[in-house]
């Protein structure tokens, strides 16, 4: 391979790393807030296709249009899943990790269970869409306009988190239950409350992920298995719990699986990727960016 | 009075009466081992339909030229019906391997058909040979899985060897006809599907004198394939032969589109670039692909059951038959044939007459010239077919005798 093969190697890397740190940043999230890892996520993300997918099926709605819908239905989802589900789950003294973990564990086998019996186990895709087709060619690289839409809604989303995060009273209120949930409950903030809300931002995130990759990705009810695993290393190695440790760790994982498929036998591509993520869990095991 | 363990022996006689009684009067119980679940859920959900079909034409009585169309039921067992009990593999070995073991010992089933993954029936048929149960395999096409010395181990389609000799056959005619060809690319999977594929069309290109441009393994169900399809471009085959299951088709030709490459010409190992989801996904940018069958819709003209098996099909299924579900229906009555015959669900009975099976291909809704097993139970008479994505249908172009029509050479041009 040539220079310019290996330039539009990173450029995809680049591009599919921003769509793997929006994944994993719902995640990351939930996590930061109530030490649950969601087992469910890589669901939610199959959720939010299909809904991206039958807005368009049967709204004619182009997901890029879509997209504030799919994000507000997965928010309702999200909160859903923590008010019905992981909130009983929490109650458990004993045992308490194993329960939410067998708790949002069966939430996916449902999902997924209940997504293969509504929606049949056949492949869909959005065809016709307003981003299908289009590739930009920057110098001899293809920047394929869905994955550079994916990207873009990446960064803004982040930017659009941050400002959540650091301007708005939910954000504080969010930060402030991560920190010392018995504080703020003497300050007046209902902590279920706002495990709701994060829930639901969680979800609402991972829904923006699934619209921008519904344009451009298969749907499929088990699509969610192959990003959920990424999303989890994603997080681990950008610091269970920090948000734009996601984004930074989704953008490495992107462009070192690209460039292991490029350089070793591309069945080993996984390879660059965990190796990476033992490293930092030996020198840095909270993760990059992780406070722990 | 009747006591507790009174009870449970009657009940357990009255269980092992019942079992005998099933097969005489009843009913055959035939296992399928599929996936129902996971990301080839869709295959074994077409295979049911498929299953059904063949069981219309088996437990009804049928007017068409197949083995056990004529009467309703096994006339052999006194009219007694078949049943499938299905298990689901998930695309894994072990659990392929587990449910076969449920299936014989629990469900006392007859014989088993499976797998579809070629990874699967491996480990489904050494179970089956351990208890002494036929296993037909209906559409997993590693040539290793007939040379492992099972007697019990029956397929009735193709295997790759057979299904790339006759791609390198059709390359050569194309050579022979002047056209420029000089190098193939293959691109294969990472189980034993892909390996067995890539192994046979390796050697096969180095015999003719092929040039072997680019060898790529990958990992299936990535979430990317962008780095793979660059390398493809980079050394651009003549020739790309893709062994791929269907996600990762779909994602091959998106990101083939998306890097600008087309390629000069595509011969697929079936599996995922038959499957209706992959053509209507990407079906716009597979015209003029070339993939091995079985099976293909126009070859229908030629037999009338097959026309007639696809309608039936496609009423439960919405698609037409394809190289999977021909091969799973096939499998179905060639099995129940053969118990048909034997007169009896014993294992070892029924494994000697799908060894003494011989039905004419024009008994069958495929294009092969019969179904008669080698000592290694392969059906050496399934000739494949090498079909033509053209104008959103597939046309037979090779071997020439039964060809619809000259194949569009190259694809790309």
């Amino acid at each position: 391979m040539n220079a310019a093969a290996w330039l539009q190697v990173l450029a995809s890397g680049l591009l599919m790393g921003l769509v793997y740190g929006l994944v994993a940043v719902g995640l990351s999230l939930i996590f930061g807030l109530m030490d649950v890892v969601n087992f469910a996520h890589g669901e939610f993300l199959m959720l939010a296709m299909y809904a991206a997918f039958g807005l368009f099926s049967f709204a004619h709605l182009d997901p890029v249009i879509a997209l504030p819908l799919v994000a507000a239905a997965m928010f309702g989802v999200g909160a859903f899943a923590y008010a019905g589900v992981v909130r009983h789950a929490l109650r458990f003294k004993a045992n308490t990790g194993m329960v939410q973990i067998f708790a949002t564990f069966g939430l996916a086998t449902l999902i997924q269970g209940a997504a293969q019996y509504l929606f049949s186990p056949d492949y869909r895709s959005i065809k016709g869409g307003w981003l299908e087709g289009h590739t930009l060619n920057v110098g001899g690289v293809f920047l394929p306009s869905a994955q550079v839409y994916a990207a873009l809604v990446s960064v803004l989303a982040f930017g659009g988190l941050y400002l959540l995060m650091t301007r708005t009273d939910f954000g504080r209120a969010l930060e402030a239950t991560r920190e010392d949930k018995g504080a703020v409950a003497l300050v007046g903030i209902d902590s279920n409350r706002v495990f709701t809300l994060g829930w639901g931002l969680g979800a609402a995130l991972v829904g923006v992920a699934g619209a921008v990759l519904a344009t451009f990705y298969y749907i499929h009810p088990q699509v969610g298995a192959s990003f959920a695993l990424i999303a989890y290393v994603t997080v681990a190695l950008g610091g269970f719990g920090s948000v734009f440790g996601a984004l930074a760790a989704g953008v490495i994982v992107g462009i070192v699986e690209a460039g292991t498929a490029a350089l070793l036998p591309p069945a080993l591509k996984a390879l660059g990727v965990y190796l990476l993520y033992l490293a930092v869990l030996f020198l840095r095991p909270q993760g990059l960016f992780g406070k722990l | 009075m009747i006591n507790r363990r009174d009870t449970l022996i009657g009940l357990a006689g009255l269980a092992g009466a019942l079992t005998a009684a099933r097969a005489q009067g009843g009913e055959v119980v035939i296992g399928a081992i599929y996936p129902m679940t996971g990301p080839t859920a869709q295959v074994g959900t077409d295979a049911k339909h498929a299953f059904d079909t063949a069981l219309e034409v088996i437990n009804t009585a049928v007017s068409l030229e197949l083995p056990t169309a004529k009467n309703a039921g096994l006339a052999g067992l006194g009219g007694a019906k078949v049943r499938i009990v299905y298990a689901d593999h998930q695309a894994d070995p072990q659990k392929g391997r587990a449910e076969a073991e449920r299936l014989i010992t629990q469900e006392k089933v007859a014989a088993i058909v499976g797998c579809f993954h070629s990874s699967v029936s491996t480990t489904v048929s050494a179970t089956c040979e351990r208890y002494g149960v036929p296993f037909v395999c209906a559409d997993s096409s590693s040539p290793s899985l007939h040379r492992r010395n099972l007697k019990f181990f029956f397929r009735t389609a193709a295997h790759d060897e057979m299904f790339s000799e006759a791609m390198f056959n059709f390359l050569d005619a194309q050579k022979a006809k002047g056209q420029k060809i000089a190098s193939v690319g293959l691109f294969y999977e990472d189980t034993i599907f892909g390996s067995d594929s890539s192994n046979v069309q390796r050697k096969l290109a180095q015999e003719r004198g092929y040039k072997v441009a680019c060898d790529i393994k990958y990992r299936n169900s990535s979430p990317s394939l962008t780095a793979e399809v660059q390398q493809i471009k980079s050394a651009s085959p003549d020739v790309l032969m893709p062994s791929s299951y269907t996600t990762d088709a779909i994602l091959l030709v998106k990101t083939m589109a998306e890097l600008g490459y087309k390629p000069k010409s595509i011969i697929a190992q079936a599996a995922g670039f038959v499957e209706k989801p992959t053509l209507d996904a990407v079906g716009d940018r597979l015209g003029g692909m070339i993939t091995r069958a079985s099976f293909s819709v126009d070859l229908g003209e030629k037999r009338a059951s097959a026309h007639a098996i696809n309608e039936k099909f496609k009423a439960r299924a919405g698609r037409d038959l394809n190289d999977q579900t021909s091969r799973q229906f096939t499998a179905l009555i060639v099995l129940a044939d053969a118990i048909d015959r034997a007169r009896s669900t014993d294992g070892q009975k029924v494994r000697d007459a799908l060894a003494a099976t011989d039905i004419p291909g024009d008994k069958t809704i495929m294009p092969w010239s019969r179904v008669k097993f080698g000592a290694d139970g392969q059906n050496t008479f399934a000739s494949p077919v090498l079909i033509q994505y053209v104008g959103n249908r597939f046309v037979t172009v090779y071997p020439f005798e039964v060809a619809a029509g000259a194949a569009q050479w190259p694809m790309n041009g």
